[in-house]
């Protein structure tokens, strides 16, 4: 039997039914682009113009045509570079497009001969800038246009979006590791630290998310290598973790606790969800590398191979910063330190419950198990004259930070009961180590509290504390130029602090504190309307008629602290150029005139513990090029020679922030 | 039309009475799961299909390299009461023989044809299972394999462009090198510098 059926000869007439029909072929119009269209005139022999006409089809929904990035939310992380399975996608460094922080001055260029259309790269786009469109047609002869570098308009058209990702195709895990909290009701009673810390395995979850795509390393005062020590998580190698961190910060610990974090801000996940918690999982490397495992660090003792010494005044972040590096690079460091306790803000601006003295510890005493000699209760111009300083070493730091309190000039504010930031928070650290008992420290039932920065909140928070171990209940009330949105303090602060009941008058300016028989009563707030005049100065204006008068029995003034520098000899003073109370100095912190004198720190350029660690940091590198040349050196080991070489490599840069880039 | 749920627990029964089942799912109410033997695929296929599962729906595979299986699976689907029932059996990876379906659902034709350029199954039974289908003069191991590396068959298949002198533009300022100088130090000391 044949294997087809046989059928009439006249069958193929029934095509005949067709001729009369409209045809269903779809024109060529219908399906190409503008350009396309254009290309297939330009090709053809007979030109006519209805070849120009194109309104093409649109393609199916979803459909995986050619990429669209738009470049105004494009970060250039390169994300999309990585996950390519068929390496289709480069990124492209473009210097033409603005320097920003949390983005790399990069695009990425796609080559169609490779790229396979799955879409992955839009799944894991970190904006959702990388889009697919409906276009699905391009023709040219020459194959170097088929690279093409995606931008908002598919070529200089707006067309419409195809494949779009949904919750469940987005590759990013946009939640972050939860992170437990000491209880409310505990931590109110006592100085216990409130961050508990990440497991191992939850650290491991929480790296799990970087995309190490290293868009917030130059947000990072100090650079540090923040997507290695995240990968170096992920593969549980702690060592290797450490090493990394060490190569850029010399107080990990701390920083980890209580960095400002400008880095998780321009995260990349956090353009579309939670930042990964960078300062956290930089503390877990810290708390679980035992004490031994520094060792490995720097295995061998940095011998003083270079004959020159440098004297640091202040062992705060910038002091220890530059005695790290200056240390590393082979320099005799002395550090002088007017309290009893190494540290600086750290020991006595930042409350237990934030920064505990175990974790200062351990960073310091790494510091000085290199070498770095601290000597604690030794005030420049007391204990030991700034001439002597000048006369014994070859180079001078000065870190001495901003540690008096700013007072408040408004009525009645000069009484006892009006008390300033940085008076009340050395005491509070001293009662937690056991050096000041409950009734040294005189905080009364009922308290007010100006200022809106961290600072502010450690002085409410802190009198929480111990107000609750003294009477009982809290009752503590912070008030601030800015409003509730705009505080200067970090978010985290303003919830915890309202958590442990903290009562906000946020938006008003004090205009008197209230007495009444030589007692504090209150204190009297008019509404802020705005706080900076029209260019831009410090110019509060307030309206008179929304007046309020909040009660408290003490004041405490935390809007800002300001240098001591009683310490510098006047005929040096004369020297040196100030600026709003800090001291003018260049990049490398060298002032201006004294050539053997570099700042760092507050003094310099502030804000944080890290800007500092970075000015010191800088300065070591200022140093060593004033001093190298000129001194002796001893023969060095390579691995001296390699230490010495990336401790100046490493050199931090200017941040886009400390650069003026908002 | 009977009742949705009632025809899961008598697929349920007919399944677990005549077969060991290695698995049995309920995914809802319009699909179930099973995993069996290889060697019951072809009778559970053939007594689903008298009971009215006449549509063979899909059939492909899923690779577990670390297991050295692959994973057969078989959808087939019932029109009176819009039921799927996926089939899962796994087969050795090294040698995988799977005897073809042709006799019981003659649309797996081409379905085996697929699963065979994609996965590297064989089906005897199936006389033109190796015929060249999608992919035109292939010569690696089946792409949808795990252990088929995209990246380098078309860094061997594909020539790669620079776009660099098109697109990049650059200056002194560029922070590419000290980024790329910091990335090898940073990777040098996981491994203590020296390796």
């Amino acid at each position: 039997m044949s294997k087809y059926r046989f059928e009439s000869i006249f069958n193929s007439w029934r095509h005949l039914k067709y001729v009369l029909k409209k045809p269903i072929t779809i024109p060529f119009n219908h399906i190409f682009t503008k350009k396309n269209a254009g290309y297939l005139h330009d090709n053809s022999i007979i030109k006519t113009k209805d070849k120009l006409i194109s309104h093409p089809r649109v393609a199916a929904d979803n459909m995986r045509g050619f990429h669209t990035n738009d470049w105004e939310e494009c970060i250039g992380c390169g994300t999309c570079e990585d996950i390519c399975p068929t390496e289709a996608i480069t990124m492209v460094e473009r210097m033409d497009v603005k320097e920003q922080a949390g983005a790399h001055q990069a695009r990425p260029v796609i080559d169609y001969g490779r790229c396979c259309f799955c879409a992955l790269c839009v799944d894991t786009c970190t904006t959702s800038s990388l889009k697919m469109s409906k276009e699905y047609v391009y023709a040219d002869s020459d194959p170097d246009e088929f690279v093409i570098m995606p931008e908002a308009l598919w070529l200089g058209e707006q067309v419409e979006d195809g494949w779009v990702k949904d919750e469940t195709s987005d590759l990013l895990d946009l939640k972050r590791v939860e992170m437990e909290h000491a209880d409310i009701d505990d931590r109110k009673q006592s100085f216990v630290e409130i961050v508990r810390g990440y497991s191992k395995e939850y650290a491991k979850q929480e790296a799990a998310r970087c995309v190490e795509c290293n868009v917030c390393t130059s947000s990072c005062p100090v650079q540090m290598h923040i997507p290695q020590y995240i990968k170096a998580i992920w593969e549980d190698d702690i060592e290797g973790g450490l090493r990394q961190i060490y190569e850029t910060n010399p107080l990990p610990g701390v920083c980890g606790r209580v960095c400002t974090h400008n880095c998780e801000t321009s995260c990349a996940i956090a353009v579309r969800g939670e930042a990964i918690a960078i300062r956290w999982l930089k503390r877990y490397i810290i708390d679980s590398a035992p004490t031994d495992m520094y060792n490995a660090i720097i295995n061998e003792p940095v011998s003083e191979v270079i004959d020159a010494s440098v004297a640091i005044v202040g062992a705060g972040p910038a002091g220890l910063g530059a005695a790290y590096y200056l240390k590393v690079m082979g320099y005799k460091v002395d550090v002088y330190e007017e309290m009893p306790l190494a540290g600086g803000v750290m020991r006595y601006g930042i409350p237990a419950y934030r920064l505990p003295d175990e974790a200062i510890d351990k960073d310091i005493d790494f510091i000085k198990s290199i070498g770095v000699n601290i000597h604690t209760n030794t005030r420049v111009g007391k204990d030991i004259t700034y001439d002597q300083l000048e006369t014994d070493y070859d180079a001078i730091f000065l870190g001495t930070g901003f540690f008096k309190p700013r007072g408040l000039n408004i009525k009645g504010s000069d009484h006892e009961d009006v008390i300033g930031a940085m008076e009340f928070l050395p005491k509070v650290r001293d009662f937690e180590r056991g050096k000041l008992s409950l009734s040294d420290i005189d905080v009364k039932e009922s308290i007010v509290v100006i200022g809106g920065g961290d600072v502010a909140f450690d002085v409410a928070r802190s009198a929480t504390r111990l107000q609750m171990l003294k009477y009982g209940k809290s009752d503590v009330k912070l008030t601030s130029l800015e409003n509730e949105d705009a505080l200067p303090a970090s978010m985290d602060e303003y919830i915890e602090g309202g958590e442990e009941g903290i009562e906000f008058h946020c938006g008003n300016g004090p205009q008197e504190i209230m007495q009444k028989n030589g007692q504090v009563t209150g204190l009297r707030l008019w509404e802020c309307l705005c706080i900076f005049d029209t260019e831009g100065k410090f110019n509060p204006e307030f309206d008179q008629d929304c007046e309020k008068i909040i009660e408290g029995k003490q004041v405490y003034i935390a809007i800002g602290q300001s240098p001591d520098y009683e310490y510098i000899p006047n005929q040096l003073k004369e020297k040196i150029t100030f600026e709003r109370g800090k001291i003018k100095a260049d990049e490398f912190g060298q002032v201006e005139g004294v050539e053997k004198l570099f700042v760092g720190g507050d003094i310099l350029r502030g804000p944080d513990l890290i800007s500092g660690v970075a000015d010191g940091h800088r300065s070591a590198q200022g140093i060593d090029a004033f001093l190298y040349e000129n001194a002796k050196k001893e023969k060095v080991s390579k691995n001296i020679k390699e230490m010495r070489l990336y401790a100046k490599e490493n050199t931090p840069e200017f941040t886009p922030k400390q650069k003026g880039i908002k | 039309m009977t009742n949705s749920m009632s025809n899961v627990g008598r697929i349920n029964t007919l399944m677990g009475k005549n077969f060991s089942l290695i698995d049995a799912k309920i995914i809802d109410q319009y699909q179930v799961s099973y995993v069996l033997k290889k060697d019951d695929i072809h009778r559970a296929l053939s007594v689903l299909k008298s009971n009215g599962f006449r549509q063979l729906s899909y059939l492909s595979c899923v690779d577990w390299p670390n297991d050295h299986e692959i994973e057969m699976v078989y959808i087939v689907m019932n029109w009176d009461e819009a039921l799927h029932i996926q089939l899962h059996a796994r087969i050795d990876r090294d040698n995988p023989v799977m005897d073809s379906i042709l006799p019981i659902y003659p649309g797996a034709k081409y379905y085996e044809r697929e699963a065979h350029e994609f996965f590297g199954v064989a089906f005897p039974g199936n006389p033109d299972y190796d015929k060249q289908l999608i992919l035109e003069g292939w010569d690696d191991i089946p792409p949808m394999r795990k252990d088929f590396d995209p990246r380098a068959y078309s860094d061997k298949k594909f020539t790669k462009r620079d776009p660099k002198e098109n697109f990049e533009v650059t200056d002194k300022t560029s922070k590419r090198p000290r980024q790329e100088r910091r990335e090898e130090r940073a990777n040098n000391l996981r491994t203590g510098g020296k390796k």
